[in-house]
């Protein structure tokens, strides 16, 4: 959160502004990667790096405060997500499958390497193991820091969705990290 | 219909740990998401969630921020595109590579010092910053002038105007410019987005693809322009050898006009209720 000074570094950053355009990267690049590597983890950075450019060249027109302004960077970058699976579906050479794509990411035994090491990475490979809505609201909810209306309006979803998804997904996260507590995984 | 519509029921359901070990109430549920519980003020079958919840939301690593000088040269490439490419940028099919293309042209123009780009040809001295830069990739040849105007040709070179011998980067006017040692370092990432963009429109007329003095460039580094494929196999990393830029930007180009449309203060500012209970995190 950039916070009060937030209008005058969205202004600033508008205007060509680097080092004010450096604190809203600061603050949302490392959200959206670990956004992009739950939902695309192959190409985590280069979406990224599409999202900062879409965002950079509607940056002056955009108007609204600091939650809006994350809200529509998560806009922009969920198109990437989806953009970037419908060209995947096109590419009939290579052998990727659309719905096996967060799982791909995962190590042998994503929950014991994130509870031997709590890395971020080895946490979010755990949460991309979830069915990817549920996944992407838990993603949206913990790591990009937004509410539940904002990810709802992200997602094209009802807010009592969300929550579904959101509460669905914790317990699922419950039982899978149970189950390896249990078998001694851990 | 939204088939998890169905059951909201599930979480207003008051919670009996006998009957469920993994019940879970809802406003638990809502400070697990919003880090306010500790892995020890956790419920009992919550405690690692929390832990694992807190590790996805920690600091920022230094690997994740590695990528800022880039990110700001984009802004930077970007920033004067707009004013540098209006007509070519305004289309919207053409909108993300041209981005591509006017980032490397804008990072020279930058990096020359040149603000005055809006005739449309590049001027001398970023040419030279051109050449220079393509020059430490090898193959090129430093006293060979990078052709201007980008609506002509790509042979068609112009010697004479360029003053071979000038500086590329110099101090430039900010001082932030790369200078001569870093335009080594900056090398690659352009040509590779140049690649990227030349790789996007291949099979198709390059010329209509490339903007001309992109193209120029492209092809004195790779020794020619028929040996632009060859050339960009190699610069292109291998994973991001298939990725979107062989496709057309897709209709729903979400960037600028996703703009003030989408998200409004009104809609998504202040209204879930919760303020920001995450301020502190990253």
């Amino acid at each position: 959160m950039i916070g009060p000074e937030f209008p005058a570094v969205l202004g600033a950053a508008a205007r060509g502004d680097e080092e004010a355009f450096g604190r809203l990267w600061h603050d949302l690049q490392p959200r959206l990667l670990r956004y992009f590597m739950v939902a695309v983890p192959t190409a985590a950075e280069d979406l990224a790096s599409e999202t900062w450019l879409a965002v950079v060249r509607g940056l002056d027109r955009f108007r609204g405060n600091e939650p809006a302004f994350r809200a529509w960077v998560f806009t922009i970058a969920r198109h990437e997500v989806l953009d970037w699976r419908r060209r995947a579906a096109r590419r009939v050479t290579e052998a990727v499958t659309m719905n096996g794509l967060p799982e791909q990411a995962a190590p042998d035994d994503p929950a014991a390497a994130a509870l031997e090491d709590l890395s971020t990475r080895a946490a979010l490979a755990v949460v991309a193991t979830l069915p990817p809505d549920q996944a992407e609201a838990i993603v949206l909810r913990v790591v990009a820091g937004l509410g539940v209306d904002q990810v709802a309006g992200i997602m094209g979803k009802r807010p009592g969705t969300v929550r579904v998804l959101t509460h669905r997904g914790l317990r699922r996260l419950a039982e899978r990290l149970g189950a390896d507590r249990i078998w001694g995984v851990v | 219909m939204d088939a998890d519509d169905a059951s909201p029921a599930e979480m207003r359901r008051r919670p009996d740990p006998h009957a469920d070990p993994l019940a879970l109430d809802e406003e638990t549920a809502e400070r697990l998401l919003a880090g306010q519980l500790s892995p020890a003020q956790a419920p009992p079958r919550y405690a690692e969630v929390a832990a694992l919840l807190a590790a996805a939301a920690a600091p920022p690593t230094p690997e994740e921020l590695a990528g800022k000088a880039a990110a700001l040269a984009e802004l930077r490439a970007v920033t004067h595109a707009h004013a540098a490419i209006p007509r070519r940028a305004a289309r919207p099919a053409q909108r993300r590579r041209v981005g591509l293309v006017a980032a490397v042209v804008a990072g020279a123009l930058v990096t020359g010092g040149v603000a005055g780009a809006a005739t449309g040809h590049l001027p001398g001295p970023v040419r030279d910053a051109a050449r220079s830069i393509l020059s430490t990739v090898g193959g090129a040849e430093p006293a060979t002038p990078v052709t201007s105007g980008p609506a002509s040709t790509p042979r068609a070179s112009t010697p004479g105007s360029a003053g071979a011998g000038q500086g590329p980067a110099s101090t430039g006017a900010t001082g932030r410019g790369p200078g001569t040692t870093g335009a080594a370092a900056a090398a690659n990432p352009n040509l590779e987005k140049l690649c990227r963009a030349y790789l996007a429109g291949e099979g198709a007329e390059q010329g209509g693809k490339l903007d001309a003095a992109a193209f120029e460039a492209l092809a004195r580094a790779a020794g020619g322009k028929e040996r632009i494929s060859t050339y960009c196999e190699t610069v292109q990393p291998k994973e991001s050898k298939p990725k979107k830029h062989q496709q057309p930007a897709p209709p729903d180009d979400p960037g600028p006009g996703q703009g003030p449309g989408g998200p409004s203060p009104s809609s998504s500012g202040d209204n879930n209720g919760q303020g920001d209970p995450q301020a502190d995190r990253p």
